[in-house]
């Protein structure tokens, strides 16, 4: 097992489930090209275990190069990682046995049923073939996949698809999972049950790392968060850290009167606000930088008497902060660019 | 998907096969499989035997699961010799072929090697279709050995190979009048022959194809194979009606060694070097492919 080295990043290694605090995955300085392409540079961070590390980014922004690198499918060109304390380019094979990966596009076997997929994963990771059929069995159970068990898989709709690669990821017991834009074209019904299993599967000790293009997903599940731009890590910490470093908190205050609104304008200049006035509604919204700061606001509020018709803060969304992010990204990519 | 059960602890149901599965003995039981029946988390991987026994019937699975696929697969060969030695019966009485006493019997062995070509293909083909269709990315992140996905696939293709070999010999001597001189015993060593040859060959195509991953490249590949080196070996005509210069690509051509030696077998003559040539020549194709292919697996695209 890997030494416990928190000191690289203190931020990915807290969590809010079973997590150990021992690091599961390791990625120190890891970079990939594809000839001119850098698809990955400079990316360390560290996964505990049990814990879900989510990884956002833009089209193209690295993720499933650095899944399947993690997933010992893809070699590294600099850098080093390991993953349950093996190295990804030299024990790929003891990492294998601890992983299990859901690809971004579906790999199953079309020739075969959706049982007959799960009997061969559950055979060729050393299940007697009795235990293996019990295994699938289960599975397809658990994913829903009851009536379509014997039907060939090459017939089966998109969604079908992920929920058998999903299963095939569950025949044994992964120390490390990936799921690689697990709930892209799931239904609704499938997604939650998704969320469900990798929650359990976390609580059960389970290291995950997803990657998603839905905030709501990894501010459900993750306990971490890494965006990605153009191949380089440019955020990480738990969605909170995220959102209260980036977001801003937005109070929205609404006023009887014109008066009242135009007064409240520059009340909020004068307290280093940049409010914006809704001249119809009689809306006055301001961006409010850090948590303390709707205090003021309040104060000046009440102690001119000023009638208020109501007050409401909203709480950053994980969106606003992506986005945020991204446009920074962009903004610093001519002087970042290695 | 909505009942999150059974998903790590090691569940009741592959529990109470515990007992069960050591008496039915399961067919690929390692010693000491009893003891983790029921504990998924010992399921970290599989022996080499299994994986290339569980790979190679998946593969043969495949293959043969379409009795309408096998029919028309099977038909094929026995319908181009019937055309060919019809349409090119007259060969048949050039120097060099009239001591076969038919051009069946000269053709005919030629038609064993050509299939064998043929089916390396598929296996090239089938790898590359494999990669596409993502079950090869699934292999790449199971714990099994690099060899035991390319050994199946050669392996797979083998076993195919022999069923068409069998019925294209059972055809031709049944409705084509193709009258084997070597006799039962000079028959199979024809086939066994082919076989190894064509197992060779699969390595051949499987190193392309986990060299380029390309559908257009094998395509390319398997042209040249099938048209330019089979035209100019001895499988068609005897070399010494050949203008000379392809008489000289004929002399190198490596198919040429495998065609004379499968017709002396079958036809009951003394092969000479071309028997060890060929299978010198078909191990070295074994050996050589299966090291590229094994190194280029692992390395991504
Ligand atoms: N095999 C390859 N050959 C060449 N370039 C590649 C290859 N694989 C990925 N790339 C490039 O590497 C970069 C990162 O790709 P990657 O697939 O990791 O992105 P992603 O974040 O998963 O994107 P998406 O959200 O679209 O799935 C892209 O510019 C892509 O074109
Ligand atoms: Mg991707």
């Amino acid at each position: 097992m890997p030494e416990n080295r928190t000191n690289a990043l203190g931020p990915l290694s807290s969590s809010r489930t079973g997590a150990t605090g021992l690091p599961r995955i390791e990625v120190v300085d890891l970079g990939k090209s594809y000839g001119p392409v850098t698809a990955l540079t400079g990316v360390t961070l560290s996964v505990a275990a049990g814990s879900v590390l989510a990884v956002l980014g833009h089209n193209g922004a690295g993720k499933t190069t650095l899944v399947d690198i993690l997933a010992t499918r893809t070699r590294p060109s600099t850098g080093s990682a390991t993953v349950c304390g093996f190295d990804v380019t030299r024990d790929g094979h003891q990492v294998r046995r601890r992983i299990a990966l859901t690809g971004q596009f579906a790999s199953i076997d079309e020739t075969l049923t959706a049982r007959g997929n799960l009997v061969l994963v559950a055979r060729l990771m050393g299940a007697p073939a009795k235990a293996a059929r019990a295994r699938a069995d289960e599975l397809i159970e658990l994913f829903g996949l009851v009536e379509a068990a014997d039907r060939v898989s090459m017939t089966f709709s998109g969604g079908m698809r992920r929920r058998l690669d999903l299963a095939a990821c569950l025949v044994g017991s992964p120390k490390v999972l990936f799921l690689d834009e697990p709930t892209t074209g799931l239904d609704p019904v499938s997604r939650t049950g998704l969320w469900t299993t990798v929650r359990l599967l976390a609580r059960e000790g389970t290291t995950v790392v997803l990657t998603t293009q839905y905030l709501e997903e990894a501010d459900r599940l993750a306990d971490d968060l890494v965006v990605l731009a153009a191949g380089a890590v440019v955020a990480s910490g738990t969605p909170t850290e995220l959102k209260a470093k980036v977001g801003a908190r937005t109070a929205a205050v609404t006023f009887p009167d014109a008066w009242s609104a135009r007064w409240a304008l520059e009340e909020f200049t004068r307290l280093g606000l940049k409010p914006v006035l809704d001249p119809d509604a009689y809306v006055v919204t301001a961006a409010i930088p850090a948590a303390g700061q709707i205090v003021p606001l309040v104060r000046a509020l009440d102690q001119y008497g000023v009638t208020v018709v109501d007050l409401t803060v909203t709480e950053p969304t994980l969106d606003e902060v992506y986005l945020a992010l991204h446009r920074a990204a962009w903004d610093t990519a001519t002087w970042e660019a290695p | 998907m909505s009942k999150p059960r059974h998903l790590r602890s090691g569940a009741s149901k592959t529990g109470s096969s515990k007992t069960s599965s050591s008496k039915a003995g399961s067919t690929n039981a390692e010693p000491g499989d009893e003891d983790v029946v029921g504990d998924r988390t010992e399921w970290t991987g599989s022996s080499l035997r299994t994986q290339v026994w569980v790979l190679t019937t998946r593969s043969l699975r495949a293959a043969f699961g379409d009795p309408r696929l096998v029919f028309f697969g099977l038909l094929q060969p026995v319908v181009l010799l019937l055309l060919f030695s019809q349409v090119f019966s007259g060969v048949g009485s050039l120097p060099g072929v009239a001591q076969y006493q038919g051009y069946i019997n000269y053709l005919m062995p030629a038609t064993l090697v050509n299939i064998a070509m043929i089916t390396a293909m598929g296996a090239g083909a089938g790898l590359v279709a494999e990669t596409y269709s993502g079950v090869i990315g699934r292999f790449r992140s199971l714990p099994i050995a690099t060899g035991s996905v390319l050994l199946a696939r050669t392996f797979a293709d083998t076993a195919r190979l022999a069923v068409q070999l069998v019925a294209i010999v059972v055809a031709a001597v049944l409705f084509l009048d193709f009258a084997p001189y070597g006799g039962p015993l000079g028959l199979a060593a024809a086939v066994l022959l082919t076989l190894f040859v064509g197992w060779g060959l699969s390595w051949l195509f499987v190193a392309i194809a986990t060299w380029q991953r390309s559908i257009e490249l094998m395509q390319a590949v398997s042209f040249i194979a099938t048209y330019p080196l089979m035209f100019s070996s001895s499988a068609y005509m005897p070399l010494q009606s050949m203008p000379a210069w392809v008489r000289a690509v004929a002399t190198v051509n490596p198919l040429t060694y495998a065609i004379d030696a499968a017709r002396a077998l079958a036809l009951g003559r003394v092969p000479g070097w071309s028997l060890p040539m060929a299978v010198g020549l078909a191990a070295v194709a074994a050996l050589g492919g299966g090291a590229i292919a094994a190194r280029n697996f692992r390395r991504s695209a």
